[in-house]
């Protein structure tokens, strides 16, 4: 086969003449039967893997092939959000709780920027019901200036995977400290808590102190991800973690 | 030489699928601050109408995928124009009596007609239908695709709340728009294939890019399926 061959899988005639009239049907290649099903099938096959594969996981939280879970591809889903307005509320301003009352001190180790993600940021997050208060007061020890953490106070619920319920999202504040202390009223039955991100080259702790009608969420389990455990020193509390850097 | 050419299309396929990777759930719909500005007029308002049909209909990658089929092997401007009419004719009928009669239609549905449509411009392309002995007549297969597809609009259109006060006028300008903005993707896709017609390549991988279209009417099908199982037919 040379670059001189001509389309022979074009009709000659299409070729040669000006083209069918307004009143016949357009060209169509010539292919053998056995190509045609071939590429029909080609086609149906690689179009079935790619909805099932990738789009599926994706986009509907479904895995039919696992491939979704294999090739990562299923963590792009994430349900639909709702975002609250976290300025309004109206609860009372003297509530009582049936939950047990707690207070806890929970030391959080993040490496310097160059432990990567894994090592410099993480999420930690205390479950509590709707209308129940949580006192904190947070500070990270061992950084340099302000700018070196950046956190993200957010909170919102946890739809079961799979299910069409939107995600309930409130967003309380997302900036650049060492600090933090106050109160919060849950907006609604979810896991409430802080991204923490720094982007510092000195590993630092972060100290919470909580106290308030809540629950900790286990090591593991979406909210605490990092497998942190609480009121034990920083040093225990991220238990088999390694540094990727050293 | 079939074999090579087999290669090609299989390989082409293989390439395609990374391309589809792209986000096919917003490859149709309005929204974001397009959706607002529709949502908050009132009146006839007819440019800002025009922009949004013609936005459309340059972004909607399944309506162009679809009309890149019916225009591969058309050689003369008069059957380009002949076929584009004829789809437009339907487009427009089932886009105004659609939003004027309150027609809903699960877009999810229409969506997996029109990747349907993408399967079977390209099937008919690649002479499957005449090898199989079937006898369509393309320009009636084109205009009752060329329905379906304003329905599809139709239905979207709706979902944005438009207003009684104007509803014609605008929805005239944006019918106009849908066709300029089909004009204008048309006359680069129409460029681009008679400029490739030129070289020797396009009779090779003509079985190639036909191939790609079918795989692409695939896609487009299952994900819509799969879209009004999963999400309710929305």
């Amino acid at each position: 086969m040379t670059d001189e061959t001509p389309p022979s899988a074009l009709r000659p005639a299409q070729r040669s003449t000006p083209g069918p009239g307004p009143g016949q049907q357009p060209a169509q290649l010539t292919v053998s039967p056995k190509t045609l099903i071939s590429v029909s099938l080609g086609a149906i096959v690689v179009g079935a893997l790619i909805v099932l594969g990738a789009i599926l996981p994706a986009e509907f939280n479904h895995d039919p092939l696992g491939i979704g879970k294999l090739s990562g591809i299923g963590r792009i889903w994430a349900p639909a959000e709702h975002k609250l307005d976290v300025n309004s509320s109206s609860v009372p301003l003297a509530r009582e709780y049936a939950t047990t009352f707690r207070s806890d001190v929970i030391e959080i180790p993040l490496t310097g920027f160059l432990g990567g993600a894994h090592g410099s940021e993480l999420e930690y997050k205390f479950r509590m019901k709707k209308d129940a208060t949580l006192i904190f007061a947070w500070e990270v020890i061992g950084a340099d200036k302000a700018t070196d953490v950046r956190f993200d106070f957010h909170g919102h619920t946890t739809p079961a995977a799979g299910s069409k319920e939107l995600m309930q999202v409130a967003s309380y504040k997302e900036a650049y400290g060492l600090k933090q202390q106050g109160a919060l009223t849950a907006p609604f039955d979810g896991i409430e808590g802080w991204q923490f991100s720094n982007s510092g080259d000195k590993d630092v702790v972060v100290r919470i102190r909580a106290s308030g009608f809540y629950d900790l969420i286990p090591p593991g389990d979406i909210g605490n991800e990092a497998g942190i455990i609480a009121n034990v020193p920083a040093a225990q509390a991220r238990p088999g973690f390694k540094r990727p850097d050293r | 030489m079939t074999r090579i050419r087999l290669k090609l299309a299989l390989a082409a396929m293989i390439a395609g699928a990374a391309l589809l990777a792209v986000d096919p759930a917003f490859a149709h719909a309005i929204g974001g601050k397009d959706a607002a500005f529709v949502a908050a007029t009132t009146g006839p308002d007819p440019f800002p109408f025009l922009y949004l049909g013609a936005k459309h209909m340059v972004t909607g990658y399944d309506h162009l995928l679809f009309l890149a089929g019916v225009i591969f092997f058309l050689y003369r401007l008069k059957d380009v124009l002949l076929y584009v009419s004829l789809f437009s004719l339907g487009h427009s009928t089932t886009l105004l009596l659609g939003v004027l009669f309150n027609w809903h239609v699960s877009s999810h549905l229409v969506d997996a007609v029109i990747g349907l449509s993408v399967c079977y411009k390209a099937f008919e392309n690649l002479g499957g239908f005449r090898s199989l002995g079937v006898e369509l007549d393309t320009r009636l297969a084109v205009g009752a695709f060329g329905l379906v597809h304003g329905l599809g609009l139709a239905t979207k259109l709706q979902t944005l709340h438009l207003r009684p006060n104007g509803l014609i006028a605008n929805l005239v300008s944006f019918n106009i728009g849908v066709e300029l903005g089909q004009l204008i993707a048309l006359s680069v896709i129409l460029g681009l294939i008679t400029l490739w017609r030129l070289s020797p390549t396009f009779g090779r991988f003509a079985l190639a890019a036909n191939a790609l279209i079918l795989l692409a009417g695939v896609v487009l099908t299952g994900e819509q399926i799969a879209g009004y199982f999963f999400t309710g037919g929305a």
